[in-house]
């Protein structure tokens, strides 16, 4: 690795939280608080104290929900389902078992649209789509996406009708799938993409030679990846050095989608890691919020988890991505999101959800059961879960005590 | 770059202590067959989020200086040796008792250490140290401890303020102290309000630590001095006047205040001098 990242229905919230929903809903005016405590401060410099909150940064969410939905739209044909399936052999030894894996995929798949696995491909797909699998790299080998699990789901694909060439595996770093293993050769005949490209001597400051990745009119070499009609705003400017620039190809207030998802991919299977980061957790929408978009480092302070819920708001997400598998087969439960291998364990677990709220809502609380258990500080505070409640209300999803978590 | 067996010198110097000193990062043969792979990458405050992207912000507030890393192969396995500079001891201390987790000191390391086959986690002086094993093997263990010890050759031993004796002893559970300079170190733990609302502003520790209260039951306790009585108020009077909306004030005394959190458990804020004496995860209401 490199460094770079039981058949039963239950309510997921375990604490009765009602006032404390009522106390946030009007404190954050019916928005995201988490955020603003997470990163509003100067970090290490000197700063004067806020005394009173930070106001969030506006963004153009509004302009993605003036978009009516379609039949395709979050939170998909399932709301508020997550099928949990565990296999003890799934992983051992470092090795994932593709057999078991493979029959996970199916049990999980077939409790979740109650249909099997030949009858729910029709529920998401039709043969022409052109259907993107969004992994996350991020420390390959140790704590990255599977590609046991990615087998899986390629085979249902094929079987189902897709053509090798409609099926493209991405992430925003094309360097992080060669790292992960997500090589032509590995795939033969499948798409495998990276939004963009980053020079990482540049980054690293082993070189001053910048030519690999910025052109001599200032720009990204990667930059008409990007589709310029697309985008996330927010009032937040990205830093204007190179580093910056290298790793994040804009830098303005502007983030755009990759050009692969609005003119090329139809509908987009999402395939985290189930890990944490900070307190809060690096997941599905985690996954694809900062995965789809670029210059996103500007976003973390102000807008950290908010960002999972506005980027899926917009159309190009909300109306493709149907379907989210959360590979737990080895997961991390601190020292997040970069991969730390003494926090990782086993847990030889799949998750299945059309809703990646309800999906986030269900691995935030197992995961905070795994910290307690493990004696890692854990802050229950509803503020970090407050963003997937936001995403209820804007009818993206279903988080409340309506989950159908379902242990298969 | 000229490689051999020669060491190449990274210079990394110390401020604040009125000595210079000098990080010598290991090149070659640290141990049978190990040799440097490619040149050192360093990094500075404004882009330490090209190496740690979402993990930079700890860092930075905890007070980081610099960050020097080297890159070690022998056939196909890899080590790294990432040197983190930080401002001072304290803030060393700080950020490795956030990363080290439970404590498993590996034998011969010349420093308070943490670590297995995969990641040594090393404190000394001012300096916070990752040596990484990415591919796990097990084997590679003795090349670890050898590269760790070479590169703590260089740094000096440096006095170090015994901050977190300011903590009381009596009924402290081991190994659960923390250093706090701000919200991104406190996160875990519990949220008093909104950004820096204890205005640590990176500069200033709190010291915490769980301890064991009524029925063995554990709660937490942090104590934050600030520098005069006068900011200590301040801070005091601007928490309880934006107190976190989840946490709701059942009482008030002479020099603090009880609240309730969204777990039903309580707490205790108190004002004494120029300290701020905090107790939460308390399971009753906290007696005056």
């Amino acid at each position: 690795m490199k460094k770079r990242g039981y058949g039963s229905l239950e309510p997921e919230n375990e604490v009765d939280r009602r006032q404390f929903l009522k106390i946030g809903g009007a404190a954050g005016a019916g928005w995201i608080l988490g955020n603003r405590f997470l990163w509003s401060h100067e970090a290490g410099q000197d700063a004067p104290a806020q005394k009173t909150p930070p106001p969030r940064p506006k963004t153009n969410l509004e302009d993605a929900l003036k978009v009516p939905k379609t039949k395709y739209s979050l939170p998909g044909p399932f709301p508020g389902k997550v099928v949990e399936v565990h296999h003890p052999d799934a992983m051992k030894d470092e090795k994932p078992n593709p057999e078991v894996i493979k029959a996970m995929f199916e049990k999980g798949m077939t409790r979740l649209t109650d249909k099997n696995l030949k009858a729910s491909f029709g529920l998401f797909f039709e043969k022409d789509d052109v259907v993107g699998i969004k992994v996350n790299p991020v420390g390959p080998g140790l704590i990255s996406t599977r590609l046991e699990v990615v087998d899986a789901l390629i085979a249902w694909l094929l079987a189902g009708g897709i053509k090798r060439p409609n099926i493209i595996i991405w992430d925003r770093f094309d360097y992080m799938l060669r790292d992960a293993g997500y090589t032509a050769e590995r795939y033969p005949g499948i798409g495998i993409e990276g939004l963009q490209t980053m020079d990482e001597a540049a980054a690293e400051g082993k070189t001053q030679d910048n030519s690999r990745w910025l052109r001599p009119d200032g720009s990204h070499v990667s930059a008409e990846n990007f589709d310029k009609d697309v985008f996330y705003w927010a009032d937040v400017e990205g830093p204007k050095d190179l580093p910056y620039l290298n790793q994040h190809v804009f830098n303005g207030k502007y983030s755009y989608f990759g050009r692969l998802l609005t003119k090329k991919l139809t509908k987009i299977i999402n395939v985290p890691v189930f890990k944490n980061t900070g307190n809060a957790i690096s997941m599905a929408t985690k996954n694809i919020g900062y995965g789809a978009v670029c210059n996103t480092n500007r976003l973390h302070r102000p807008l950290f988890l908010d960002v999972c819920v506005e980027v899926p708001a917009f159309p190009v997400l909300r109306d493709k991505l149907v379907l989210n598998i959360t590979d737990g087969l080895r997961a991390q439960y601190d020292g997040g999101p970069d991969g730390v291998a003494k926090f990782t364990y086993y847990f030889n677990t799949l998750f299945f959800a059309t809703d990646p709220f309800a999906l986030d809502m269900v691995c935030h609380n197992i995961l905070v059961q795994k910290r307690k258990s493990m004696n890692v500080p854990v802050n229950e505070n509803p503020r970090f879960t407050e963003y997937l409640r936001s995403a209820q209300k804007l009818g993206l999803g279903v988080v409340d005590d309506k989950i159908q978590h379902i242990r298969a | 770059m000229r490689r051999g067996n020669l060491l190449l010198i990274h210079s990394f110097v110390l401020v604040g202590f009125g000595l210079a000193a000098q990080v010598i990062i290991p090149q070659d043969d640290f141990a049978p067959g190990w040799k440097s792979s490619g040149r050192p990458s360093t990094f500075i405050k404004a882009d330490l989020f090209n190496h740690i992207d979402g993990g930079a912000e700890l860092f930075l507030e905890y007070g980081f200086d610099k960050l020097l890393v080297q890159r070690f192969a022998r056939g196909k396995s890899e080590l790294t040796l990432d040197v983190y500079e930080m401002e001072s001891p304290e803030s060393a201390l700080g950020i490795y008792l956030t990363k080290c987790g439970q404590e498993t000191p590996v034998a011969g390391i010349r420093a308070r250490n943490s670590g297995e086959k995969s990641q040594l986690t090393i404190l000394k002086s001012k300096y916070f140290v990752y040596v990484n094993n990415f591919d796990g093997d097990a084997k590679n263990l003795p090349a670890m401890v050898a590269l760790a010890n070479k590169a703590l050759e260089s740094i000096p031993e440096v006095p170090f303020d015994g901050w977190l004796e300011q903590l009381p002893k009596e009924g402290q559970v081991d190994h659960s102290q923390r250093l706090i300079r701000g919200p991104v170190a406190l996160q875990p733990f519990f949220t008093f309000g909104d950004g820096d609302i204890l205005e640590l502003r990176g500069k200033i520790f709190g010291m915490l630590a769980n301890y064991r209260g009524e029925g063995n039951a554990v709660y937490a306790r942090l104590i934050i001095p600030y520098p005069v009585q006068k900011q200590a108020l301040s801070v005091y009077e601007n928490l309880r006047a934006n107190l976190d909306p989840y946490l709701k004030i059942l009482s008030t005394r002479a020099n603090g205040f009880v609240f309730v959190d969204f777990k039903q458990k309580y707490g205790v804020v108190e004002l004494i001098g120029s300290k701020l004496d905090i107790r939460f995860n308390l399971t009753s209401v906290p007696k005056s």
